[in-house]
């Protein structure tokens, strides 16, 4: 029965994973073959590098604005759809539709949101008077620039987390509600008290997905920030030192690190975050 | 009370763990099988992976009846293509049997040899004369790729605009250039005359040297050592130039986001601009032109650039066709670039035989024989202006080639143009940064 799925394991993460740990101690680089057993020379050559280093502050953000956007958010969409009224269908249909779109294609439709000379949110502001002339919101400030690329993939992995959050809300059985009720407990005592704790899971497993991918953000880079420092991610300095630079070792060395962090930090947010919940 | 338990921790942590692992990791190497030769080459279908979209299917049903070769085009962006002809070049898979050789690899490649060297099949002496921008194409003796194109960076000006300002001759000088700028924007014209790509991007790079080019100098020495430190250097001074067109608002705030093409399709073809110094040749007939996406149709003309006291050089950055290594029909391959670079098929696909046949955003044709019948069909706007700047200003970005950590170099150049714009730090920094990065590239 479970065959499949380890050979499915095997094959795609952890063959990968063994060549990978291993090819990030050598040296490839094809522009200067041959290639050669290396140490730790490409983790050396990436901490001392002033813009990798200025990518990993980048990522930090962009795993902050991301896992803490997508459970606020996640978690209020979950509430708010979680009550039968008129439409719910439609409505759920359309918040899933975001995360069915890729990543690139997410990253043109928000450049042009964002576009300084025609954009939808230059305009909203402007007729809302909120600014006085058009603005460039992505390029010149770090944070603004990362937070609104964040935003981006905010918009697409919220989805998920809404399910996820829906899904552990509809699994609390209603008689937990009604003794709060019996009991004179509020809203926000119901929420705090009953929801949360009992969505934890669900909550768990929705900021384990946005860790993962905030921290492994590439697309919305790319598109809306193309190669500037100012927003780089810890996967957009991987690509170029890759296959722009075509220094293979560093790109495994930084592939590596950035699975060691993405394990260790999920490992870490379950055992926060992750409380088995029995009824 | 029904007791349900929501998920079981062990086997999630262990499920999220690796698609944790999973999401982050990229494959590394497959080792190839030997790769068969055919001689003859009727019956063979070979793979072309290409930064063009496909020519019309009749033209290519017309190579399959000459040579029994079938072909299945494969149109990529030119990004993506290049990281799958790096990914595959490294794992040594198969990948294509013709792809892609932009200039700026041609270093790269001849250092990897990534590709077969043509010079079995076309011998470079021979070519010398009908290829206009062929050195781009071969270092050291070794015919890294056929160019496919001829491509030029151009000046394109909005004549209409131009002449709307009270200028009534098209400015042959840089300092004339700046002061029709300046007298577009102050009289109102257009509140930003001039279009650079300021998004850290290739385009941002290339707008540079040409610029530098104009100003009389070039950015690398023939042994690739900076030339552009001394603040009196052509380099340096173009960079300043830059900076500050953008910094007194020749160039829109909004240019720090724009890759070349947007410049193009959102302010020279909507009349946002009067001018792009370095536009790309082919762009009045494939953007400004085209009246479904272009408001200023028949208004842009391409001029000579202005350089420090006449016509400056204008940059090739063609793309060409080669045979990576990993091709499985090598001499299919070779048959099918000898039938893309006949000038019949050249010419037609730069729309001298009408619309039918084009490569869409296809500039000019690669050899000479294809340019002047290009030039006598009479049906492409601009095409025996840029024909003639081809001839007597075409120069090649770097006299030596383009050096093997081009990338690097471009990279280092565009973000720290990109930054110096955006305020992040001063031209002299950016020089000195992207100094630094070609010594340690050198060493």
């Amino acid at each position: 029965m479970v065959a499949p799925l380890l050979v499915f394991i095997l094959a795609l993460a952890l063959y990968p994973t063994v060549l990978t740990t291993i090819d990030a101690f050598m040296h490839i680089d094809a522009l200067t073959p041959p290639n050669h057993f290396a140490g730790f020379g490409n983790f050396t050559a990436i901490f001392s590098n002033p813009e990798i280093r200025q990518s990993f502050e980048n990522t930090g953000w962009y795993v902050l604005f991301g896992v803490m956007l997508t459970l606020v958010l996640g978690t209020a969409f979950g509430l708010l759809l979680q009550r039968r009224f008129r439409g719910r269908g439609v409505v759920l249909a359309i918040v899933i539709l975001p995360w069915a779109l890729p990543g690139v294609v997410e990253g043109v439709i928000w450049s042009w949101i964002y576009d300084p000379t025609f954009g939808v949110l230059n305009s909203v502001l402007k007729s809302l008077h909120l600014l006085s002339q058009y603005q460039l919101f992505i390029g010149t400030r770090q944070i603004e620039s990362i937070l609104l690329t964040s935003l981006v993939q905010v918009w697409q992995i919220t989805p998920l987390a809404t399910l996820l959050v829906l899904a552990s809300l509809q699994s609390i059985p209603g008689e937990v509600y009604e003794a709060a009720r019996v009991d004179g407990a509020g809203w926000w005592q119901v929420i705090r008290r009953i929801t949360l704790p009992l969505i934890r899971p669900g909550l768990a497993i929705a900021a384990v997905e946005a860790l993962v991918l905030s921290l492994n953000i590439f697309d919305q880079v790319y598109v809306l920030n193309a190669g500037a420092t100012t927003a780089s991610s810890v996967m957009s300095v991987t690509y170029f030192t890759t296959f722009q630079g075509l220094n293979f070792g560093q790109g495994y060395a930084l592939s590596l690190l950035a699975t060691v962090v993405t394990v260790a930090l999920s490992l870490g947010a379950l055992k926060v975050l992750y409380r088995k919940v029995t009824f | 009370m029904s007791k349900r338990t929501w998920t079981n921790s062990t086997a999630f942590k262990t499920a999220a763990t690796a698609v944790a692992a999973s999401l982050v990791l990229f494959g590394s190497t497959a080792s190839a099988s030997p790769t068969p030769r055919h001689a003859s080459v009727s019956g063979v279908t070979i793979n072309v992976a290409i930064a063009y979209p496909a020519p019309p299917k009749a033209m290519l049903a017309k190579f399959t009846s000459q040579t029994g070769v079938k072909v299945n085009w494969s149109y990529l962006q030119w990004d993506d293509l290049q990281t799958k002809i790096a990914a595959a070049a490294e794992a040594d898979t198969y990948f294509a049997d013709v792809t892609d050789v932009d200039w700026s690899k041609v270093g790269e490649y001849y250092v990897t040899k990534w590709f077969l060297p043509l010079n079995q099949y076309f011998k470079v002496s021979s070519l010398t004369s009908q290829y206009p921008q062929l050195s781009s194409f071969v270092r050291n003796g070794t015919l890294v790729g056929m160019p496919m194109d001829v491509s030029l960076l151009v000046t394109t000006i909005n004549e209409k605009l131009f002449r709307k300002a009270g200028i009534t001759s098209m400015p042959t000088t840089l300092d004339q250039y700046t002061k029709d700028l300046q007298t577009l924007k102050s009289k109102g014209i257009v509140a930003h005359p001039l279009d650079i790509p300021f998004a850290a991007a290739e385009g941002l790079s290339t707008y540079w040297y040409e610029l530098t080019a104009a100003m009389g100098g070039q950015v690398l020495s023939a042994s690739y050592k900076p030339l552009f430190t001394a603040p009196s250097s052509a380099g340096y001074k173009a960079m300043a130039w830059m900076v500050n067109a953008y910094k007194t608002g020749l160039v829109a705030k909004a240019n720090l986001d724009y890759e070349d093409y947007q410049g193009f399709e959102t302010q020279m073809a909507h009349g946002l601009v009067a001018s792009v110094f370095s536009d790309y040749s082919g762009d009045i007939g494939t953007v400004y032109d085209v009246a479904s996406q272009s408001s200023v149709v028949g208004d842009v003309t391409y001029s000579a650039t202005p350089g420090i006291s006449g016509a400056a050089p204008n940059l090739g950055n063609p793309d060409g066709i080669g045979i990576p290594r990993s091709a499985e029909h090598v001499q299919a391959a070779v048959e099918f670039i000898k039938w893309m670079e006949e000038p019949a098929n050249q010419a037609a696909f730069a729309g001298a035989a009408g619309p039918k046949n084009v490569i869409s955003t296809f500039p000019l044709p690669s050899n000479r024989g294809g340019l002047s019948l290009l030039a006598s069909s009479g049906k492409v706007p601009g095409a025996a202006d840029l024909v003639n700047l081809v001839e007597n200003h075409g120069r090649a970005v770097f006299p030596a080639g383009a050096p093997p950590w081009y990338p690097n170099f471009s990279n280092a150049v565009y973000t720290n143009l990109h930054s110096a714009a955006a305020g992040q730090e001063s031209v002299a920094g950016a020089i000195s940064a992207i100094a630094s990065e070609v010594n340690s590239l050198n060493s």
